[in-house]
């Protein structure tokens, strides 16, 4: 048997394991031991979600739409096609009548050409990716506090943290082995605090719960702030040598009394204060956050307000402290790092500054549109409006994981054509003209990034499934026919690419990367990678105090639509499904989708646990099976986002964030009814 | 070498009829006619059945060893499995691994009346065991049996119903909690019968199976008239996969329902080791 | 016994190709897997135990069972594997692993599979000098020197292996290859006896096996299971590393025109894994976990004879990303 050491491909945990291959299968699995996060550790996706890798369902050919089927065609068919098609958009329309959407789920290596064949060979900015959906907020919260929009410190810190803060992330089921620190540091009596409108595992396992509103986390933090600087306990040597703006933040905290915070967020006062002054106490205090904080029209400013109450007790900058963002895909991380973003190219150097526009157009000898591109979910409204023509998507499923699918459904219909690259017919496939065959994480080389900055080997482990390609070869061969040639011997040439012009990159190179990877910045060969950022002073010099009110969600329960609907997720499935559906061991434990209603307000509807319900929003309505739970609040339901014929995404709405432009998917309303 | 317990033999389906809603009995034929003559269960044990290509399930045998050269099962379409051999058609290849199970104790109750009391589709395996005895009724006293379902649309067996009401000494009572107009039965659940008939406890033996939930209440029943827990045999209901104690999901105690079960005296199952 | 020094390890394993195909642990970087015999990866100074056992040289992760062409027709082929096999490196808590797997497989209905694999394979086992932080294999009598169950059994003097020899099959590997073994001297086999008395003292975990079998009976309404449970996130790693959990899952999967059913590790520790139609038998986390604690120290003693479905090894412990030391529980049960 083979075995091959590679990095997990589901969330930003990072784990490493060893693919065991048979006669050209993967077959079993073996956890790295001395893998520094994993440690022979897996989550049962790591164990046994990879059985979709030999699916008979897999894409191996080139699909084209004819009529309203598919019929199998060559690469060059379809090479064809495309070029036809997306040269006949581009002259009619212009270059921005195309978009692009890469994939997280992808390698750097493929994250950066799809941005560079955007930019170089179509000629747009328009190009982005699903943390559009999750940590947009995060990069933008946390650049504007301490210049830096990743996670501060080290996964591994946070077993010797002496307090963990942790809001809005469900983290022993969303990023196992990252609860697996938390419960590290719990047995050696650190004290975690968890915030969060369900009531998680960690929730019933932690020293202080506070089951606050959805939506109300600025009010809950700003409360927290208020009684900190109440007691004194900020830490003013920080505040005085490292941050800007502490006036502006203490005024506006002001506001915030116990009172007022616990009348918002309807967490007991005391809880408030209590859960401020542990955190404030310690000066090895951490916070973990997650989508809770990120994605919502406020997501923005409840990540600046974490930053803030990390800066007010000089939390942040020292080992075992920090802003603690958990990026949910493997390689969503590294797909930011390396420009699939529409303001940036890699290394988050901005499109609109001349001098490293200048740099990438010479390096890439072409020239290179100034002005920054749409967003996700920006492409779709311009889609739906008309301005927006084509696009070409990898590796991503809007059909299920956008907000307001019948809208999202409606602008792919309307483009004049749609590429998509998966290696699974998703629902955004079917509604695709061409379909390229990808491959995944077993049959290409490549690097993924986690959630700490690490960035890891992917190796290939087993061939491409039938015709099917490595997606960077997609890319450099679509981008080579339609005029723009690139031509890479294999993805390490692509890294060698990055690190020329990526700064926080620059000392990365496979041979470097051998011992379980670095984490960036890695500026140059030499440098050993960086655990924990912003020591001694921030990315951008002094930490940025940014206060900011409590602003209610956008859409609030009304009469017609009395609840709140919350989305998110469970252990088992990964996303829209695609990869864990097929697995017996994974849809066993959840076969369908469900609802999440609190046990009073189930007996009130007069739907039993199990009994099928129907959730109905302004956008949509779905019917699936009730749960009843203690674990959520009255008037506040859950639903997991992964069963497509359960679309909880039917139901959400494309309210965004104005400067991330991430989606509220934590807050809509909506109405329940027997179904 | 021995046989691989894992292979299943092929068989034909040769008939398809619908037993009731939601419900179709099989007539199955090994295809191979050795394995046709040599064939032999005992009423209360189960085959692995495959649908070539959706999987397999554990399903009881409702026809008695009686009939020669032929099996039946009676199924409802619950899972991926059952769900798939309902589109199947007469001449339609399955497999079948088994028998598997211990079966109900026959020769152990001889001379005892028998108080049979079925819920829904439970009928099934109790069939087999009473077309058995009545193949050999003499050697029995009083024969019982009690059926209920919840709707009468999925009242099953009704041509063996009629036969076993007209055979000496032997009673059928039949109830449905939420019958349709053109009931003439009793209305409640299989429980309410239990009072209109006249045995003699002591010397009664009572087989019990039916949904857990109706075999719970019976239970009760039982026992409150007087039966001991001895006299009280009945299905136990797990999730059963290789039928052959190996595969660890029906694992209770140190038991295997498998290859232990599915049949226990009510006796047995409080000494399984587990909660039930 | 005999003596086999050093040097003559590699000389000895390659010279037993091509009859048999050799496999032993090794080195991938940092980590011990077992593989197929590489010299250059040969993992022979390992303290402790590889995070897999052995188990899956007779029981796969992932194993077809047969294809069957689903063209109408429906012919069967099934797919034993009967490759003669030496492992050598094998810890004493998994020999017994072995022997207790031996047990149920080959029992009641006799598991071809199973069967095939087993009865092709030698085992050569090493016993351990020193035991890592998790072992408790001196509690359960299992190690950490083996007494049973094996061919062969290595025990590291220094530079020298002591050999003793366990069957005929184990005999006629070391006649085969006679010029590259000594006799032992009693020298030898004190030394071995002072090796395994050392090994005892480095033991950290500890379980009261007496108590535990005393009072597991009346230990099923015990606060431990809910209390550690509720940290379980169901990742099955207690399950898949464990020398003698056997349980699996069949799956028909489809490939191209034919179907394969394929046997598949499976958890007791998953909540899909007791489903049925209308209820779960073992439907929260507190009783699937009293039922893997139980299926080890209680209903497989009682089924087969008193032979405890633990071999103490400890992988369980260091693979839970949560914590639930199984050690722990069973002081828990012990103090009762």
């Amino acid at each position: 048997m083979k075995r091959v050491l590679t990095t997990c491909e589901f969330c930003g945990c990072g784990c490493n394991f060893y693919l065991g291959v048979e006669d050209g299968k993967v077959v079993a699995i073996y956890p790295s031991v001395s893998h520094p996060i994993s440690q022979g550790r897996l989550c049962i996706k790591g164990w046994q979600g990879h059985e979709y890798i030999h699916s008979p369902e897999r894409l191996t050919t080139p699909l084209i739409k004819k009529g309203n089927r598919f019929r199998e065609a060559s690469w060059n068919e379809a090479y064809v096609m495309i070029d036809d098609r997306l040269n006949e958009t581009k002259t009619r329309y212009g270059s921005d009548s195309i978009a692009v959407l890469s994939s997280a789920k992808c390698t750097n290596e493929e994250n950066y050409l799809m941005q560079k064949f955007a930019r170089a060979c179509l000629g747009t900015n328009n190009v982005d990716h699903c943390a559009r959906l999750c940590h947009a907020s995060t990069v933008v919260g946390l650049a504007t506090t301490f210049g830096s929009g990743a996670m501060t410190n080290s996964i591994t810190e946070i077993a010797g943290a002496e307090v963990i803060f942790i809001i809005g992330s469900n983290t022993t089921e969303q990023h196992p082995l990252i609860g697996d620190q938390v419960l590290r540091a719990i047995e050696k009596g650190a004290k975690v605090i968890v915030a969060d409108p369900r009531e998680t595992q960690l929730a019933k396992l932690c020293s202080l719960y506070m089951m606050h509103k959805p939506g109300s986390d600025v009010a809950l933090l700003n409360g927290m702030m208020n009684a900190i600087i109440a007691e004194g306990l900020e830490d003013k040597e920080f505040i005085a040598e490292r941050t800007e703006g502490f006036e502006s933040l203490k005024e506006t905290v002001a506001d915030y009394t116990p009172e007022k915070s616990s009348a918002i967020t309807g967490v007991p006062e005391e809880k408030i204060i209590e859960a401020a002054r542990i955190y404030a106490r310690s000066k090895k205090s951490i916070i973990i956050y997650s989508m809770g904080i990120t994605q919502h029209t406020t997501g923005v400013d409840n990540v600046m307000t974490t930053a803030n109450l990390a800066m007010l007790t000089g939390n942040v900058g020292k080992e075992f402290t920090g802003v603690d963002p958990l990026r949910g895909q493997n390689n969503v991380q590294g797909a930011c790092d390396v420009g699939a973003l529409p303001n940036v190219f890699s290394g988050y150097q901005a499109v609109t500054d001349e001098k490293l526009r200048n740099k990438f157009e010479k390096a890439w000898k072409v020239n290179l549109p100034p002005q920054p591109g749409l967003t996700l979910v920006e492409m779709l409204n311009s889609a739906l409006e008309g301005s927006l023509r084509a696009m070409y998507i990898m590796g991503e499923n809007p059909m299920v994981s956008d907000p307001d699918i019948n809208h999202v459904e409606k602008s792919l219909n309307a483009l004049d054509f749609l590429v998509v690259q998966d290696i699974f017919l998703t629902e955004t496939a079917t509604l695709a003209d061409v379909v390229l065959p990808g491959v995944s994480f077993a049959e290409k080389d490549g690097t993924f990034t986690s959630t700490e900055r690490r960035i890891q080997r992917v190796r290939k482990a087993i061939e491409p499934l039938g015709d099917s390609k490595p997606d960077w070869k997609i890319i450099t061969e679509l981008s080579s026919r339609l005029g723009y040639r690139m031509d890479y011997n294999s993805p390490a040439g692509i890294m060698d690419e990055i690190a020329k012009l990526t700064p926080i990159y620059g000392g990365v190179s496979y041979s470097r990367l051998e011992n379980f990877g670095l984490q960036w910045p890695c500026p140059s060969l030499d440098h050993p990678g960086t655990p924990y950022l912003h020591k001694g002073s921030f990315t951008r010099g002094l930490g940025k105090f940014s206060p900011v009110g409590y602003k209610p969600p956008a859409e609030l329960p009304s009469h017609d639509y009395p609840f709140i609907l919350t989305t998110g997720r469970v252990g088992f499935h990964y996303h829209t499904g695609t990869m864990t559906r097929k697995d017996w061991a994974l849809e066993r434990e959840y076969p369908r989708g469900y609802v999440e209603v609190n046990s009073q307000d189930a007996k009130q509807l007069g739907i039993r646990n199990g009994q099928t319900a129907k959730v109905i929003s302004r956008r949509g309505e779905i019917s699936l099976s009730l749960k009843s739970v203690d674990t959520i609040a009255k008037g506040v339901v859950f639903i997991p986002f992964h069963f497509a014929e359960a679309a909880a995404n039917k139901l959400t709405a494309a309210n965004l964030d104005p400067v991330a432009k991430i989606p509220e998917y934590k807050v809509c309303a909506v109405r329940l009814e027997k179904g | 070498m021995d046989k691989n317990i894992y292979t299943p033999d092929l068989a034909i389906i040769r008939e398809v009829c619908d037993e009731a809603a939601g419900i179709k009995t099989f007539v199955l034929e090994f295809k191979e006619p050795e394995i046709r003559k040599s064939f032999d269960y005992r009423p209360g044990q189960f085959v692995e059945l495959t649908v070539f290509g959706v999987g397999e399930a554990p399903i009881s045998i409702t026809s008695s060893p009686v009939n020669k050269g032929y099996l039946e099962i009676t199924v409802a379409a619950v899972g991926k499995v059952t769900r798939a051999l309902h589109l199947k058609k007469e001449e339609d290849i399955v497999g079948i691994r088994g028998p598997y199970g211990n079966g109900f104790p026959f020769d152990e109750v001889k001379g005892k009346n028998i108080l049979f009391v079925g819920g829904g589709i439970g009928l099934a395996p109790l069939r087999s065991l009473i077309n058995q005895m009545f193949a050999q009724r003499g050697d029995f006293a009083k024969i019982d049996i009690l059926y209920g379902v919840r709707e009468s649309r999925f009242l099953c067996f009704v041509d063996d119903i009629e036969g076993w009401g007209k055979v000496q000494n032997s009673e059928v009572l039949l109830t449905a909690d939420a019958p349709d107009a053109s009931w003439r039965g009793n209305v409640g659940v299989v429980g309410s019968l239990l009072p209109k008939i006249d045995i003699d406890i002591k010397n009664t033996v009572a087989f019990i199976c039916g949904p857990p939930i109706m075999i719970h209440f019976v239970l009760l029943d039982l026992l409150k008239m007087g039966f001991e827990e001895e006299q009280i045999i009945t299905t136990m209901e797990r999730r059963m996969e290789c039928g052959v104690g190996k595969c660890g999901h029906c694992n209770i105690g140190k038991s295997y329902v498998c290859l232990d079960g599915p049949v226990f005296s009510y006796h047995q199952l409080r000494e399984l080791g587990e909660d039930i | 016994m005999k003596i086999l020094s050093k040097s003559n390890l590699v000389p000895f394993l390659e010279g037993l190709g091509p009859e048999f195909e050799v496999n032993a642990p090794l080195y991938e970087g940092q980590d011990v897997l077992f593989g197929d015999l590489d010299s250059s990866k040969l993992a022979t100074d390992f303290i402790g135990k590889p995070r897999l056992s052995p188990k899956e040289y007779f029981f796969p992760q992932r194993e077809r069972l047969f294809t069957f062409k689903n063209n109408g027709g429906v012919e069967i082929e099934a797919h034993l594997n009967e490759t003669k096999r030496v492992i050598w490196g094998i810890r004493p808590c998994d020999l017994y692993g072995l022997k207790f797997l031996d047990m149920v497989y080959l029992s009641d209905y006799v598991d071809p599979y199973y069967q095939a694999r087993r009865s092709n394979t030698i085992l050569l086992g090493l016993n351990c000098n020193k035991a890592e932080e998790s072992c408790f294999c001196s509690s359960m009598g299992t190690g950490p020197f083996a007494k049973e169950a094996f061919d062969l059994l290595f025990t590291d003097l220094g530079d020298v292996f002591l050999v003793e020899i366990g069957s005929k099959a184990g005999e006629k590997l070391i006649e085969k290859q006679a010029n590259l073994f000594t006799n032992a001297t009693s020298k030898d086999e004190k030394q071995a006896g002072i090796l395994e008395e050392k090994s005892k003292k480095t033991f950290k975990t500890s379980v009261d096996l007496g108590k535990v079998e005393a009072k597991i009976a009346g230990a099923s309404s015990s606060p431990v299971w809910a209390e550690e449970a509720a940290k379980c996130i169901l990742c099955g790693g207690c399950n898949w590393v464990c020398p003698t959990c056997y349980c699996f899952n069949i799956e028909d999967v489809m490939s191209g025109d034919k179907t394969q059913r394929v046997r598949y590790w499976d958890s007791c520790q998953l909540g899909g894994f007791t489903q049925m139609a209308a209820m779960n038998s073992r439907a929260t986390q507190a009783e699937r976990l009293r039922q893997r604690i139980y299926h080890k120290f209680s209903y497989n003693p009682d089924k087969y004879g008193g032979e405890i479905g633990c071999t103490g090894c400890g992988r369980c412990i260091d693979v839970c990303p949560t914590g639930i030391n199984i050690a722990y529980i069973l002081r828990r049960v012990a103090n009762g």
